[in-house]
């Protein structure tokens, strides 16, 4: 998985490209969101529209971190997810846990 | 919602496609999964299914290596796929493990279980294919997508 972070008004916007599952791309997400909260950053938009598909292991890190980083005052919110990941959230029951954008700038402004 | 027990497809005859012996790790799962898919997509299976079938696989596959194997990479998980005359695609994973009650596991959709890490697996199978059938106290999954 291709993991392409930047920064935009105080904002860690994180553009993943290729499934999201058990292995490489989950422990790389994950190690890219913990070296965001770890510098700071509680405000995090990660953009699927290149990613094909998420796993329960993906779907498992992303409320994960939803959590922790609304617990300290922040947010991470979803932009663009394919068709088949907004059915793979609906039916673990966890879509309407997420802010889901349709591009990087509504999503960043939404934290304004 | 998948059928747990139905009669239709136990005793229709398929044939094999692939049977893959998958090292137990992460790497060799996705592997397994992207060649299955290709395979089915050979077969012209609609991309919604093979969506479904890939990611059902890939929830099959981790469970294995994961519970099964202990992610233990010297041991080993066997994926079989196999079509019927009906076009059906039946998958069939298998781990050395000591396998697992199904029945027992928890519904992942509850509130309080919402934000949890982990356990949504074997939901997500259920909810994806047309018949899910844990075989061999547990160790062996048979699934059905028609």
């Amino acid at each position: 998985m291709d993991i392409n972070v930047r920064k935009r008004l105080q904002v860690q916007v994180i553009q993943l490209r290729g499934p999201l599952r058990l292995g490489d791309a989950v422990d790389g997400l994950r190690n890219t969101i913990e070296e965001a909260v770890g510098n700071g950053d509680t405000r995090i938009v990660i953009n699927l529209a290149e990613v094909p598909m998420i796993d329960s292991s993906g779907i498992g890190l992303l409320v994960r971190y939803l959590a922790s980083l609304k617990q300290r005052g922040g947010n991470l919110k979803l932009v663009q997810p394919s068709k088949f990941t907004v059915q793979t959230l609906r039916l673990l029951g966890v879509l309407n846990l997420f802010e889901v954008f349709g591009d990087d700038d509504a999503a960043v402004e939404s934290f304004a | 919602m998948p059928a747990e027990f139905p009669s239709s497809s136990k005793n229709v005859p398929s044939s094999q496609l692939l049977n893959l012996n998958i090292p137990a790790n992460s790497e060799a799962i996705a592997t397994a999964v992207d060649t299955i898919s290709e395979t089915l997509g050979q077969l012209n299976i609609p991309e919604q299914k093979r969506l479904e079938i890939g990611l059902a696989i890939q929830e099959a596959l981790a469970n294995a290596v994961v519970h099964g194997c202990k992610n233990d990479p010297s041991k080993h998980v066997r994926c079989q796929l196999e079509s019927d005359p009906l076009g059906r695609i039946l998958i069939i994973v298998t781990d050395p493990g000591p396998g697992f009650n199904a029945n027992l596991l928890s519904d992942p959709t509850a509130r309080e279980k919402l934000y949890g890490d982990h356990g949504r697996g074997v939901y997500l199978i259920r909810q994806l294919m047309d018949e899910v059938h844990f075989e061999r106290n547990g160790n062996q999954i048979r699934m059905w997508k028609y």
